[in-house]
């Protein structure tokens, strides 16, 4: 008999073990493992009482999760803080969002977060060419990356996987001389989209391949750690995503969450941000240390109600010229 | 001396009912579940966009050509490795065989990443050596080619302690009259031993192939960069890109993964049937073949080949969590701990997948013992048809692919539970459920064995001296089967430790495994702090198998699978 008591002992022992999910928010997010971290830190150092677990993964798979998770009647997250505002629009018109109107929404260009307050910009994060300085060719524009040098030697994300990637693609799919052509032919000369933007700037870097199209902050902090890379704002212009931030309408812990939205959109918050090397969404903050002047970055239009409804359509066509699943 | 004692009068009553529900809840069910969704799906007629998709004939193609060319490569180290270290005089085969075996404990994407960070353009290793290849060389491993060699790789341990099993069975005297007639050491090779090992080879194979078709750490790490799915990652991509139809469409690819499973099993069943292998006399063939000065040109090579396999790929992952930045070459004065700070130090995830993995692997090794060892006792005693019939639903789930099983559960578990109105779906406790399920039959396996060389006699004693069950279990059963029943939670927790197909599919906020962490800071772009991970999982993986090696003295002959 001994034995059983010993064992159940055990076994209740090692179900204690198992922790439950002790946080009093849970975020989920697609910045980078470091930034996620760095974010969550920030905020838990201005509010000790509060205990933020955090889930990364790309956009579209965060959403995936949170979707199955809705389906299951179980959603765990209380917060998103995610690529775009495209997304979190969706969201909002499918009712999943809770809105507040955050006092720091003031220090905020209009157009950077929802007028009824379901989401709000964080950062300015646009999409442009690195580039191995062993590469031959130093690319100017867009157009530089379908000329034969760059041939089988061009990388980019996948919008399967990225939300950024995506916006990119629904916005020079947009641009008259570059457009859905601009992908085939790129395509034709052998470039290649699969995994985020982390495997681009992964396969660029290290030489696999020579150009990549991928997100900023990446290859200009890479650069300052002495990676051999550059970044190029093509003279096209820009795409960008602003990585808003929502609360979730099923949130167990509102007041929790609103404390967290203030705090990223907050002047220390956004302090934040610039030393993680993003170029905060706040007005009259500086640009990180590698970045040219806000008002010289060309940012090209991208109309969000439009690229929404053209989604899966946007979706499809991307996936037809690369064949990707 | 069976008869005398009338079968399953000795049993509580309540026991068998309690191993059917468990089964039922373990196996039946979520496989249940998964059938009906895939049938509705064909009801539905979704079934037809699902099987006209490219997507999905490229990655059925691309699940064989990997799983047979991995499973060849498997069987040629594999058996290399067997004939020379169990019938051979070579030296250090201890040694030989603990390093062999490592690769089967290791995380399949560690040893992805390792490899990675080996070979390529990208690699540290090569560009503190400058041999590193130029701009533009594509990475070789990015390739049904590569995939095959890294299924070879982990799974060549399968093949050869499967086939160490059967060599170790040889009949001696059969060896000793053939040396007697005066054959030559190739002689007995090729008419004694080589016929003889065949059912250990085919059932190597089996396993290997298995293994591979249902592998997802490596075509995760390998295949998706260069748009090379295989159907366990394309079930995975299919859930990050979540539709409503994601329910029905996973449902179907599962059931077409379980296909080539089982289609491989029943290869392996075709193989040994109509052969007879049975030996008379005694086993244990330990040095039927002398090397002689042959052994100066074996040992050189299986040394090779373990660097190759392990030392090169381990210290390529410390060069990649060492260097400060992509696509900078290891010196001593570019060298950074950063990354292991970062994991160690900073990294939330890092402390709740080390938590996670522990305790899930724990509580799974130690309640399925439980339940093995009532199961056991159930099985061995009544030995009618039910007990076959259940007995073999026990070892459906870990013959099929984990992402199989974790799609069913999922499926079984994503609306709440009726009548409780509890969510499991997004907890840890659908992983611990799966895992009870997928890994009931590795539990279950060396308790039953156990079972089977007990007398009955002394039970049967106790219970007409009037001893309870639960007091003949205590006092007899417990006691008799305990080095069993260690090996087989030892065994479980290694694997669970390790696993990966499961939760990549299950995980949620604060759910992470170590398997999920790596994945995902590898997916990131943080390839050095996935490689400082897999370096510290690496290390947990030899300390865990170094305590297994100083406890071997206490336990039973076969329980540390390295050991002769």
């Amino acid at each position: 008999m001994k034995t059983i008591v010993s064992a159940a002992a055990l076994l209740a022992a090692s179900l204690l073990a198992i922790p439950a999910s002790a946080a009093n928010l849970v975020l989920y997010t697609s910045q980078p493992n470091e930034d996620a971290q760095a974010t969550v830190d920030g905020f838990m150092a201005v509010n000790p009482d509060i205990k933020v677990d955090w889930v990364r993964d790309g956009t579209p798979k965060i959403i995936a999760k949170l979707q199955a998770e809705i389906q299951a009647g179980n959603p765990v997250a209380d917060l998103l803080l995610i690529a775009d505002m495209v997304t979190l629009e969706r969201l909002k018109q499918e009712g999943k969002l809770l809105a507040y109107k955050s006092p720091e929404a003031a220090q905020y260009d209009a157009t950077l977060y929802d007028a009824d307050g379901y989401y709000y910009s964080t950062k300015l994060i646009t999409t442009g060419i690195m580039y191995n300085t062993s590469a031959g060719m130093k690319p100017a524009s867009w157009k530089d990356l379908t000329r034969p040098e760059a041939k089988g030697l061009v990388t980019m994300p996948s919008p399967l996987a990225s939300g950024a990637a995506l916006i990119d693609a629904q916005t020079l799919a947009a641009v008259p001389g570059l457009g859905w052509d601009f992908y085939k032919s790129l395509a034709e000369n052998g470039a290649i989209a699969a995994g985020g933007n982390g495997a681009v700037l992964k396969s660029v870097a290290s030489g696999e391949r020579a150009y990549g199209m991928v997100v900023d902050y990446l290859p200009i902090r890479e650069k300052a750690k002495g990676a051999p890379v550059e970044f190029v704002f093509p003279s096209e212009g820009v795409s960008a995503v602003t990585e808003p931030v929502g609360i979730l309408a099923s949130t167990r812990n509102a007041e929790a969450a609103k404390k967290f939205v203030d705090y990223v959109l907050s002047e220390r918050g956004q302090e934040g941000f610039l030393k993680l090397g993003y170029i905060p969404a706040r007005n009259g903050m500086k640009v990180p240390d590698g970045f040219p002047a806000r008002e010289t970055i060309r940012v090209l239009p991208v109309n969000a109600a439009e690229a929404l409804k053209n989604t899966d359509q946007d979706l499809k066509t991307f996936s037809g010229i690369y064949g990707s699943n | 001396m069976p008869g005398y004692v009338r079968t399953g009068n000795s049993q509580p009553p309540w026991l068998f009912p309690f191993v059917v529900i468990t089964v039922l809840i373990l196996s039946v069910l979520p496989l249940a579940r998964l059938a009906m969704v895939g049938i509705a799906a064909f009801a539905n007629g979704g079934i037809i966009d699902v099987l006209s998709a490219p997507s999905l004939w490229s990655a059925t193609y691309y699940t064989i050509v990997t799983s047979v060319v991995g499973t060849m490569i498997s069987l040629v180290i594999g058996c290399l490795f067997a004939f020379l270290l169990t019938l051979t005089d070579i030296r250090g085969k201890g040694l030989l065989s603990f390093f062999f075996v490592l690769p089967m404990m290791i995380p399949p994407q560690v040893t992805a990443l390792a490899w990675v960070q080996m070979s390529g353009p990208s690699s540290p290793l090569l560009k503190a050596l400058a041999i590193a290849p130029p701009l533009g060389s594509p990475q070789p491993l990015y390739s049904v080619g590569g995939i095959a060699l890294l299924y070879g790789v982990q799974h060549a341990p399968l093949v050869y302690l499967a086939l160490r099993a059967g060599l170790m069975t040889l009949p001696r005297d059969g060896v000793e009259a053939a040396r007697l007639s005066g054959a030559s050491s190739f002689r007995v090779f090729s008419d004694i031993i080589l016929p003889l090992s065949l059912p250990g080879i085919i059932a190597g194979a089996a396993i290997s192939f298995v293994s591979c078709t249902g592998n997802f750490g490596i075509p995760a790490i390998l295949g998706i960069p260069a748009s090379i799915f295989t159907l366990p990652t394309l079930v995975f991509t299919k859930f990050s890109a979540f539709t409503s139809r994601t329910f029905g469409d996973v449902a179907v690819l599962s059931a077409i993964i379980a296909m080539i499973s089982v289609a491989g099993l029943m290869i392996q069943d075709r193989a040994l049937r109509g052969r007879d292998y049975r030996v008379i006399g005694l086993s244990g063939a330990s040095a039927a073949v002398e090397l002689g000065a042959w052994r100066f040109l074996f040992t050189p090579i299986l040394w090779a080949i373990l660097s190759f396999m392990l030392a090169a790929p381990f210290f390529a992952l410390v060069a990649g969590a060492l260097v400060p930045a992509y696509g900078v070459p290891l010196t001593f004065k570019t060298m950074s701990l950063h990354a292991f700070e970062e994991i160690l130090f900073r990294q939330a995830v890092t402390r709740t997948a080390f938590v996670n993995s522990i305790s899930l692997a724990g509580a799974t090794a130690v309640c399925l013992l439980v339940v093995t060892v009532l199961a056991a006792y159930m099985l061995t005693r009544r030995k009618d048809a039910a007990s076959r019939i259940i007995a073999s639903l026990i070892e459906i789930p870990y013959s099929l692919p984990g992402i199989v099983m974790a799609v069913a559960f999922i499926l079984l578990f994503a609306a709440p539970i009726p009548f409780l109105h509890i969510s499991l779906y997004g907890t840890i406790w659908i992983i611990l459920i799966a895992y009870f399920s997928w890994f009931f039959a590795v539990s279950l396996k060396p308790v039953v064995s156990a079972f089977h060389q007990l007398d009955p006699a002394l039970e049967e004693a106790a219970r007409l001296s009037g001893a309870g069950f639960f007091r003949r279990l205590s006092d007899i059963i417990v006691p008799l089967i305990a080095p069993a029943a260690g090996a087989s939670v030892i065994l479980v927790f290694l694997i669970a430790c390790n696993e990966l197909t499961i939760s990549a599919l299950l995980w949620s906020a604060g759910t992470q495994t170590l398997g999920v962490a790596i994945y995902n800071l590898d997916d990131s772009g943080s390839s050095d702090l996935a490689s400082a991970l897999s370096v510290l999982v690496v290390l947990m993986v030899v300390i865990m198998m170094l305590l297994l090696e100083l406890l071997a003295k206490h336990l039973p002959k076969g329980v540390v699978p390295w050991r002769n």
